[in-house]
């Protein structure tokens, strides 16, 4: 068949608009804040070899998760796919990539024949397992997290499974996921309801030649990337701390990297082992955290399909703590991707230095549950607002101030306060920039961010989770790194309590103040060498002290 | 003789529509003056008294309503031109402006930076007050910290202060106190509350409304009184309204007070002209599409309304008063094409703008736009364009055409034209999708009416794209917006927070809210020289299922607030949700969540008779009509072909015309692909439909808006 250029153009573009529309679809009728408000959730379509044709992520860990889960599903399910079907999964040790991230496959027929799969991605607020929430800081197994839910047909050939659903169903704690599930699966039907008229249109064969085409097209664009960095071999490493078991443990990431003109290897074999702990991370989220980081450093409009993978060869060895080995608990596995990317940065740093950026901020996080004196009902809450720190700064610009973790990269929102305050008993006393937390340079690290809430309600649990508390995160080329994470309780008897960064506190009594500091994003070359004017900018706006603009910028 | 004249004032041109009370009505177009738009203003209305032949004196005195949009607002955000502004909110809350909630748009791009803060940090202070989520107060202003927050704005020479303070929208008054205690410590600056502006539930949507709003509010203020101080020079004595962002109007004194509420002022007027020619043909629903030289806006109209939205972004500001929900993507006549790094195609956001403009112009640009490629594909006369008034560059356009996009794509000049015209085509269809299909619209049930001197050479396929049976050009297509400004009614919108569950609320202290909102409404309204039965009240609800995060906003009647007829109203939310995503639970008897109340007053405003241009003359057949014929290109063949160029500025009405044809005016070029066949309607409007989906005709597309619900709870 002749491809048609323009056409190729169209594609895309529809293809593009089909998984948009599915997320807006996903925005509006989800209920669990992690959904409709952080956006925790990506929605994609695949062809029916299950490459991808296009997806919508809206937090970047997510992205390119939805494929090797899509492929697990055609080898098992073979000829048994049919119009109809809505399949679910989960399983960490079927390719998926966190526990609580459900996916929903509708495979999408046109003329009888298999032309492709809609499918959708979400954090449920509950996934079964020990804890609600699901992340469980003294869990060792994936029993004592989650629910497994390998790919199982919810619905086949369009007939309801209402005994499968129950099953799920009764080991998941809230309803609210229900409902959830309820509208991911629609989302989907929106996708495979536009797919199915665009090939309609255009034909099964002129789909088929032109998504090829596609494929091949980005591919180029990724290889020409590619092909403009240096050949060589580059290592590149960062520290994880503390598994939540073992006080003091430390795990390397270690990146060795090839490039070899247009291809290029990401080899973690020298990664230090998995843990006994819930810090592991899998295979397909460490593959995840490997291509964002990378595609930070391309030009950030080539498509994202199949094509832009193709060039990039991902070395993840069992075992490792990257890729936890049946049946290790792994809920923490995402928040390894901050240490993926700054082993990445720090590899390429030689080979790219214009396009890798300093240190970005490690997550550091709460999540608190209790009872809501003033609607008696219970709440859930992730302190998205406290865990968002700076990025890196780069060659040409500063860092981006209270972005949060890489693997969002801005895609994860603060509540609104005067929700928040609604929603949960607490008070928010403070919610502001932290002067002096961008990390020195001639560009400028992202700011971190000061918090402190006090707790209403009596006898709320805070579970923490996350990193960035012991080692300062890395400047470059001159630059220097930014302040640590940290979270304190202060009890109303003045008692004050540091919880470890894998912990749960229990019993917490109204009245307690929670402090957090989410640090800054490193700097990037020399301070002394940082534009005058701006850091004359910086300590007119207090986002740096005389101290610090006279000692670190020898204003 | 007396005239109502619509004054839209873009970028490039400012639009006038005038109509004269025998239902005359005369379209002109002067350049733009950007350094002080008031000038186009006054020259435009110079020149048309020219076209009148009435002296200057005697045609201004004879104007006795003028309604303007204007652009003042939207520049001086875009371009950062607004007040030097403070803002002083709670401890503890001093970046939220900035922050943005943390949102970077961009994932991927590390070089993408947040948004300049229309408030620098070093301007934002904070004060020691709290109200807590009850509304309680739990600390009073410290007055001492506000004294010397006002030494420093008189150090700064600030000149417009926003006020938000945390749960403000559940009490006011130490937000109040404070603003009061400001006025009178500094009664020459520009004091803009949140209590004023946007007294609602969201802090940062609050805050960064009324931050807008005090920052535009001083150049808002000075424009409409050069302007009015121009107006008064030549004894203008009729009405001056303002076009506002919700598609109503205002006066200038009003507007000078909320100025945030004419940020859109100008595409705001296009959805109302929508819902006026509709209604001529009798239809209730359409879509409008406008297509300029830089971007292409979408809008929608269903039951004869506007549909309005509380989420506007203007360059990444947000502004969360009611405006109308108008999708604008940079698509439009001088929109560029280029090839990306994989061999694609595409077409803008980027415009060569006026200068130096498309190829064709010849005046120095070297990038084809879509206008070129109309060119090339033969929709527009070389010789003919603008009615003769400038001269297109056919041979030039072709060649670098050829060079710039043909080449490296393999294709011929024309070749690389027909694809421009499709991907842009594509885009602006994504536009309309946005602006219907999510937001729970099917937009084969719509009209699309078209507007812009472009966009009737475009629509077809994108009607085609998105199976739309039906589109319609208007006569006053060129000039849309200023023909929408004379139908638009005084409006005002008012919100309270109020939460709870709606089977909870309190009757009295519901009714008591709207209650205050009707009074200040019709205070409002009187004052604007309304009189009390000339207004109407639309009040509405924020409702969601309890649980949900995002609130669907739900038009209630005033007999069933009145009434707190609370079970028609929550079978009411159950099918809205149920149209916009596709399910309800009213069979669970899932509770209802209130969150806002709403309440539109709308102050009928007199309007014109008539819309319709003039026919200068007309032609009793079609042949009489015939230019000439020459070589377009057929969408639907993917080929060249010739096909009949007709005069429209002649034709009368009840021509039938079958495609494929071009029809030119001098504003304007309709051309119909293969697929279509034109009725020349009432006015000079031309009525294009798909042979295809209406075989039967025109008289086919009948969608009333009870069936277009009825089909919604069904599906």
């Amino acid at each position: 068949m002749k491809i048609d250029k323009i056409l190729l153009s169209i594609f895309q573009r529809a293809f593009k608009s089909i998984t948009d529309e599915m997320s807006i679809s996903l925005t509006k009728t989800t209920r669990s804040p992690i959904l409709c408000e952080a956006k925790d959730f990506v929605t994609g379509l695949y062809d029916a070899e299950g490459n991808m044709l296009e997806q919508t992520e809206n937090l970047p860990i997510l992205s390119f998760s939805l494929g090797p889960v899509c492929k697990v599903i055609l080898d098992q399910y073979g000829e048994d796919i049919h119009e109809g079907d809505v399949i679910i999964h989960n399983d960490v040790f079927s390719m998926g990539n966190q526990n609580n991230d459900v996916a929903i496959f509708k495979p999408i027929f046109c003329e009888g024949n298999l032309i492709g799969w809609s499918a959708a991605k979400g954090h449920q607020a509950d996934i079964g397992g020990a804890v609600q929430g699901g992340y469980n800081p003294n869990a060792t197994e994936v029993w004592q997290e989650a629910l497994r839910i390998p790919a199982v047909k919810l619905y086949e050939k369009g007939k309801f499974r209402e005994d499968v659903w129950n099953l799920i169903f009764a080991n998941i704690r809230l309803t609210m996921v229900q409902e959830d599930i309820k509208a991911q699966i629609g989302a989907c039907s929106l996708g495979e309801r536009r797919l199915n008229a665009l090939v309609s249109k255009y034909g099964i064969d002129c789909y088929q030649a032109h998504k090829l085409e596609l494929f091949n097209s980005t591919e180029t664009m990724m290889r020409a990337e590619i092909a403009s960095v240096p050949n060589g071999t580059y290592e590149g490493s960062s520290m994880v701390y503390y598994d939540g078991k073992h006080p003091g443990s430390q795990f390397e990431i270690k990146a060795i990297i090839t490039v070899n003109d247009e291809d290029i290897i990401f080899d973690f074999s020298e990664t230090s082992p998995e843990t006994n702990g819930f810090v592991n991370g899998t295979y397909t989220s460490s593959c995840s955290a490997i291509t964002l980081t990378f595609l930070q450093m391309v030009n950030p409009n080539i498509p994202h399909n199949q094509g832009m993978i193709r060039p990039l060869t991902y070395i993840v060895p069992e075992g490792t703590i990257l890729n936890a080995s049946y049946p290790k608990a792994t809920t923490f596995g995402n928040h390894l991707c901050p240490q993926v990317a700054d082993s990445i940065f720090k590899a390429l740093g030689p080979a790219m230095p214009g396009k890798v950026t300093a240190g970005w901020n490690h997550l550091l996080c709460s999540l608190f549950t209790g009872d809501h004196p003033r609607t008696g009902e219970k709440y859930v809450d992730i302190c998205f607002m406290g865990l968002k720190g700076g990025s890196g700064a780069l060659e040409g610009d500063d860092g981006y101030d209270h972005i949060g973790m890489i693997d969002a990269s801005g895609g994860l929102l603060d509540q609104d306060y005067e929700m928040y305050e609604q929603q949960t008993p607490h008070l928010i006393l403070k919610h502001e920039y932290l002067t002096n937390s961008g990390g020195v340079g001639k560009w400028r690290g992202g700011l971190g961010i000061e918090t402190i809430i006090k707790m209403g309600g009596d006898d709320a649990t805070m579970v923490v989770f996350g990193d960035g508390d012991v080692e300062q995160n890395y400047g470059l080329f001159g630059g220097k790194g930014s302040v640590l994470n940290s979270i304190a309780l202060t009890y109303p008897d003045g008692k004050e309590h540091i919880p470890m960064s894998k912990d749960i506190v229990e019993g917490i009594p109204s009245g307690t103040v929670y402090r957090q500091i989410a640090g800054g994003g490193g700097g990037y070359g020399k301070p002394k060498d940082r534009d005058r004017d701006a850091v004359k900018w910086d300590l007119r706006n207090e986002v740096i002290t005389e101290e610090q603009a006279k000692e670190e910028y020898k204003l | 003789m007396k005239y109502k004249i619509g004054i839209d004032v873009g970028g490039t041109f400012t639009d006038f529509f005038l109509v004269a009370d025998n239902g005359d009505s005369i379209i002109h177009k002067t350049l733009s003056t950007p350094e002080d738009s008031s000038e186009g203003f006054i020259t435009g209305l110079k020149e048309i008294a020219e076209k009148l032949n009435l002296p200057e004196a005697e045609f201004i005195d004879n104007i006795d309503t003028i309604v303007h949009g204007t652009t003042v607002a939207t520049n001086a955000l875009l371009t950062h031109g607004g007040a030097k502004t403070a803002l002083i909110t709670t401890k503890g809350f001093r970046d939220a402006l900035e922050m943005r909630r943390g949102i970077r748009e961009e994932r991927y791009d590390n070089h993408y930076k947040n948004v300049v803060p229309l408030v620098p940090r070093y301007l934002r202070y904070t004060i020691d007050e709290r109200i807590d989520a009850e509304g309680n107060i739990l600390s009073d202003v410290n007055f001492a910290e506000l004294d010397a927050i006002i030494i420093k704005l008189k150090e700064e020479e600030v000149e417009a202060v926003a006020f938000c303070f945390m749960n403000s929208y559940l009490n006011s008054e130490n937000e109040k106190a404070a603003t009061e205690y400001l006025r009178k410590a500094l009664p020459n600056t520009f004091i803009s509350p949140s209590y004023e502006v946007l007294p609602s539930v969201r802090f940062y949507e609050r805050v960064s409304t009324t931050v807008v709003n005090a920052y535009i509010g001083v150049v808002v203020d000075s424009y409409l009184k050069s302007l009015l101080g121009k107006l008064e020079k030549l004894n203008f004595n009729g009405k001056l309204m303002i076009m506002q962002s919700n598609g109503g109007v205002v006066t200038p004194e009003i507007a000078c007070k909320t100025p945030a509420v004419a940020v859109l002022s100008g595409p705001a007027a296009a959805p109302i002209a929508g819902a006026y020619y509709a209604n001529l043909l009798g239809y209730d629903n359409c879509i409008t599409m406008d297509m300029g030289g830089t971007s292409f806006d979408a809008s929608l109209v269903v039951n004869k309304q506007c549909v309005t939205s509380t989420e506007a972004d203007i360059d990444r500001y947000r502004v969360a008063l009611p405006t109308l929900d108008i999708i604008t993507i940079g698509a439009g006549g001088g929109s560029i094409g280029w090839v990306d790094e994989g061999g694609l195609l595409q077409m803008g956001p980027k415009s060569a703008g006026s200068l130096p403009g498309p190829i064709s112009y010849d005046r120095g640009g070297e990038n084809p736009a879509c206008t070129d490629a109309d060119l090339i594909l033969g929709y527009l006369d070389p010789d003919f364009f603008a009615g003769g008034k400038y001269q297109l560059n056919k041979e030039k356009t072709i060649e670098v055409t050829e060079k710039v996009l043909g080449k490296p794509l393999g294709l011929t000049a024309e070749e690389a034209a027909a694809g421009m015209y499709r991907v842009i085509n594509m885009n602006m269809a994504q536009g309309v999708r946005q602006v219907s299909v999510e937001r729970g619209y099917d937009p084969r049930e719509f009209l699309m009416i078209c507007a812009g001197g472009a966009g009737s050479i475009h629509a077809g396929e994108i009607c085609r794209e998105l199976e739309i049976p039906m589109f319609i050009v208007p006569s006053v297509a060129p000039i849309f917006c200023a023909a929408g400004m004379l139908l638009g009614d005084l409006k005002h919108d008012y919100v309270r927070s109020y939460m709870s569950k709606l089977s909870g609320l309190n009757k009295d202290e519901f009714l008591k809210l709207y209650d205050e909102m009707k009074a200040e409404a019709v205070k409002t309204l009187i004052a604007e020289g309304i009189t009390e039965d000339k207004i109407e009240y639309v009040p509405s609800l924020d409702l969601r299922y309890i649980g949900q995060y995002h609130e669907v906003p739900l038009e209630v009647s005033m007999e069933d607030i009145y009434g707190f007829e609370l079970e028609t109203i929550k079978d009411a939310f159950h099918n809205e949700h149920n149209r916009q995503f596709g399910y309800e639970l009213k069979e669970e008897g899932t509770e209802l969540e209130l969150i806002n109340i709403r309440f539109r007053a709308i102050g009928i405003t007199e309007k014109p008779h008539s819309l319709s241009g003039n026919i200068v003359k007309g032609v009793d057949t079609l042949e009489e009509a015939l230019k000439g014929r020459r070589m377009a290109y057929i969408p639907e063949q993917d080929k060249m072909q010739e096909v009949p160029v007709y005069d429209g500025d002649i034709l009368k009405s009840n021509f039938k015309i079958s495609g494929p044809a071009i029809i030119e005016q001098i504003n304007t070029t309709v051309f119909l692909g293969e697929s279509y066949n034109c009725e020349t309607g009432i006015g000079g409007a031309f009525i294009v439909y798909n042979k295809k989906l209406m075989p039967e005709g025109i008289k086919e597309f009948k969608v009333s808006s009870s069936e277009l619900e009825k089909q919604g709870i069904e599906k």
